[in-house]
């Protein structure tokens, strides 16, 4: 069949060459009509369309003199924060053009104490991104667990020689003061901190749950890194300032807890007042007081910090920033966090101050709101000190750890150890006998960390409250570690320990605790908890002795 | 109304005919570039703007003015390439016949009353004759580039030239039917409404099937088949480079289009005359008007160019001989009806 045997719709339309697609059974008649009528308007339409865009607002950005101003989301550079890195590869092994080029060895540190475990650590040598290769994918910014990569919209980076785009990792540091402070939330999203530490919030007062945490403590205390280091040389015992973190503690995280500052200076530990950038990661170790939470897991932490500072409920990050005191705490905490301040040759004040109008530069409160305040603070203070003397702390590790009290019942904190359940606690090498939890001591009853329903969320060690009188704290036990660590780093520590008793039977053991802990009035699991705790302890105890 | 003549500016001193004539020509060979130069940055910016875009902004500082300058410059330092087996003598003479008529129309195109090169008493069989020299440059380019798209495109143009300079004849003929002389001088003095208004209708639609055809003979787009870039690469252009492709292609399509929106201008809006007989109007010179109406020409052929996209051959052909030569020809019997038959107080 050819085409002209084809049967044809136009057939009754009567004009045998009209093309199907314009016959009159699908292009009506008055279609037709119309379209004869109109001839040539169509030029005259689409002469007006083109004069109308004549008349229009230019697009064009002229780019060299006018900057465009890119989305806060924009794929620019990836920028390094290099205290962050724990060296753990992923980013390189997940890079599709394999262009992040890590090298690291690993470091032996010295125990933190006498009889302590040398611990192992991961130096970072060199990070390096070759923009040549990278497709800017975004992956290894999504997969960094610790938060040492983040885009920046910075694009000028050209070169004349394909070599130089291989960014080594003071270049990628460099870029870090052009990363933007993350994004603030939707209004009635869901807060970060809700799904990361229920606990916390529920054993909070109720006005502690929506409470939005300050500023990071990180880049709050970086960014006097002066004052810090000042404080520190001089190794002031009764510094006022609480703030006397050394930077590199500082930039480990919350860990800096002050009062563990005030020991550090106390016992003359010499304290590590370089480049904070640098030394952020390498010296938190020796010098913090944290012998259970590894340095790399600080620093993840005070990552977090710095990144969820925006809107961030989780009460425990909240106090752990409160905690760095008086001086410390209270400062107006404003500004972009995520920007540490103390990298050397680094615009931060162009972004900070002029993020661009499509940023929005989530508000934040100047400071920690605060909660209900649940004791009198003076009294607290008073309480503090007293106990502390008694313990046996020098005047000003009592006086640093009262304040520290006095600050969080002036703002509703309750004072305790972290809920943070560290599921690997290493613990520290067996000193002086301190397991048995029957003889009282001014440390605090040494029971397992247990998912613990305070608001304190800090991950480091609080060694305030141990000074606390045990009443206040029946309910908060701390980790051994903690204990140890404020037995043994007040200077009547020795003294105040007890000696190690004869092995307990771990039944009997059991059945103690219970009843100590019934006639406290804990509940049924607490108790139970605390009493399978010692039992495992005295169980523990038999076997080394 | 005092025009402006050689005489106004240095009164007393006499020149030779051939004093004159080299003045003129160095005038004449001074405007023609630099109205190219011009008409190719206006070309430059409208396109851009009614793209919403800057167009060139740096060369030469404010906006870009010296942007066809510095194109032309850098065409003019490039390297000259004959091919082997092209004709050169023809090769290298066909943008100097394609240039130079267009440097030539400008001869007869009255700017004011006294500001004209040569007032020709044959002033528009002359535009006519010299409008059309320009294709037979385009044929010999064609031909002797040995290229097959060159030819093509020469032929295309050949077509095109004979197909849309009827239309354009007839309607320069109504329009001396209507002003009853062939002096473009006198076209324009007749003109005290402009010939697009009145006769009604007849001066319209001469002005339309002018105006088209203009565009046609000029190549500009939507009627740019001869140098399709799309099928036939830059056609009759395509073996040409430095200096005789920009005087060839670029300067005399700048060329043509400002003489072809001046003479539309003067056969049809009345030239350097105002554009309503009002006695106000007649302070403004001659020339301002001249420009302001040209100008406006050029803006609006640009503006069609940068909207329509470009006919197919076929119907490039079909759009000449069934539409626009029927019209031109039912236009011209009107006109002579008109001529013959019109009450005199209408329009004389």
């Amino acid at each position: 069949m050819t085409i002209d045997e084809r049967p044809v719709e136009t057939a009754s339309a009567g004009t045998g060459r009209e093309h199907p697609a314009y016959s009159s059974t699908r292009y009506p008649e008055k279609l037709r009509i119309e379209r004869k009528m109109t001839f040539g308007i169509g030029l005259f339409k689409g002469m007006a369309v083109t004069l109308k865009h004549l008349f229009k607002h230019n697009t064009v950005i002229q780019y060299p003199e006018v900057k465009q101003d890119l989305s806060p989301r924009t794929r620019g550079v990836i920028a390094l924060k290099e205290e962050n890195c724990t060296v753990c590869m992923l980013c390189a092994r997940e890079c599709p053009d394999w262009c992040i080029y890590i090298d690291s060895h690993k470091e032996t540190l010295p125990p933190k104490r006498a009889g302590g475990r040398p611990r192992k650590r991961n130096v970072l040598d060199r990070f390096a991104i070759d923009y040549a290769l990278c497709m800017y994918c975004g992956i290894c910014v999504e997969v960094c667990p610790y938060d040492a990569l983040f885009w920046s919209r910075e694009f000028e980076y050209a070169e004349f020689d394909i070599r130089e785009l291989t960014h080594e990792k003071e270049k990628l540091s460099d870029w870090m003061a052009s990363v933007l402070p993350p994004p603030s939330l939707e209004q009635g999203a869901e807060l970060p901190g809700q799904a990361a530490a229920p606990i916390a919030a529920g054993g909070a007062g109720p006005g502690s749950a929506q409470r939005p945490a300050p500023p990071a403590a990180v880049t709050a205390a970086a960014e006097r890194p002066e004052q810090a280091a000042k404080a520190t040389a001089t190794a002031t015992a009764a510094a006022p300032a609480p703030s006397a973190a050394s930077p590199s503690q500082t930039q480990a995280g919350e860990t800096a807890a002050p009062d563990s500052v005030a020991r550090a200076t106390e016992e003359k530990v010499e304290t590590h007042t370089g480049d904070a950038l640098a030394g952020a990661v390498t010296d938190a170790g020796p010098s913090g007081p944290d012998a259970a939470v590894s340095p790399t897991e600080a620093a993840g932490t005070g990552a977090a910090v710095a990144k969820d500072d925006a809107v961030t409920s989780e009460p425990g990050v909240g106090a752990s920033t409160s905690e760095s005191g008086p001086a410390g705490g209270l400062e107006p905490l404003s500004g972009t966090s995520a920007v540490s301040s103390t990298q050397p040759g680094v615009d931060v004040a162009k972004y900070q101050e002029n993020p661009g109008p499509n940023v929005e530069v989530p508000h934040e409160e100047p400071r920690p709101r605060a909660l209900e305040p649940t004791e009198d603070a003076d009294a607290v203070y008073s309480e503090v000190l007293q106990g502390q003397l008694e313990k046996g702390s020098s005047p000003q590790v009592a006086e640093a750890r009262a304040k520290v009290a006095k600050v969080k019942a002036q703002r509703g904190i309750k004072r305790g150890p972290t809920p943070v359940y560290t599921p690997n606690l290493v613990p520290s090498a067996p000193t002086q006998g301190h397991e048995d939890p029957s003889v009282p001591s001014g440390a605090p009853e040494a029971t397992p960390p247990e998912p613990d329903p305070g608001p304190v969320a800090s991950t480091a060690q609080e060694p305030a409250a141990g000074a606390a009188p045990p009443a206040s704290r029946a309910s908060q036990p701390d980790p051994p570690e903690a204990e140890t660590a404020g037995a043994e780093a007040s200077s009547g520590g020795a003294a105040s320990s007890p000696d190690s008793p004869a092995p307990e039977d771990p039944e009997a053991a059991y059945e103690r605790v219970l009843a100590e802990e019934r006639a406290k009035g804990s509940s049924d699991p607490v108790a139970m908890g605390r009493a399978k705790a010692a039992r495992v302890r005295a169980q523990k105890a038999k076997g080394s002795a | 109304m005092s025009g402006l003549t050689l005489a106004t500016i240095v009164p007393d001193i006499h020149f030779t005919a051939w004093e004159i004539l080299a003045v003129k020509l160095v005038v004449v060979l001074v405007t023609v570039p630099v109205v190219s130069l011009i008409g190719g940055y206006v070309l430059h910016k409208e396109l851009a703007h009614l793209q919403q875009r800057l167009g060139p902004m740096y060369p030469g500082g404010f906006h870009g003015w010296g942007q066809t300058l510095a194109d032309g410059i850098k065409f003019i330092f490039k390297e000259d390439i004959i091919p082997l087996t092209a004709d050169k003598w023809v090769f290298s003479l066909a943008p100097a016949l394609i240039y130079v008529p267009a440097i030539m129309l400008y001869l007869v195109i009255p700017m004011d009353r006294n500001l004209i090169v040569e007032n020709l008493d044959v002033g528009v069989f002359y535009l006519l004759a010299i409008g059309s020299i320009a294709t037979i440059g385009v044929l010999m380019a064609g031909w002797s580039s040995a290229n097959k798209y060159s030819l093509l495109g020469a032929l295309r143009a050949a077509a095109q030239l004979i197909a849309y300079e009827l239309p354009i004849v007839l309607m320069v003929a109504v329009v001396a039917m209507l002003a009853g002389t062939l002096s473009i001088l006198g076209i324009v003095e007749k003109q005290s409404w402009p010939f697009i208004l009145w006769p009604p209708g007849i001066g319209l639609v001469a002005f339309l099937v002018f105006f088209t055809g203009a565009m046609a003979e000029m190549t500009l787009p939507p009627f740019d088949m001869p140098v399709a870039e799309s099928e036939i690469i830059t056609g009759p252009f395509t073996e040409y480079t430095g200096m005789r492709f920009i005087f060839g292609f670029f300067g005399a399509e700048m060329a043509h289009m400002v003489a072809f929106a001046g003479i539309i201008t003067t056969l049809f809006l009345g030239g350097f005359m105002p554009i309503v007989p009002w006695h106000p109007l007649t302070y403004i010179p001659g020339i301002i008007w001249f420009l302001a109406k040209t100008s406006f020409m050029v803006f609006l052929m640009i503006w069609i160019r940068f909207t329509f996209p470009r006919l197919r051959e076929d119907q490039l052909q079909q759009f000449a001989w069934k539409f626009l030569i029927p019209v031109s020809l039912v236009n011209i019997l009107a006109a002579g009806a008109w001529v013959l038959y019109a009450p005199s107080w209408l329009w004389k």
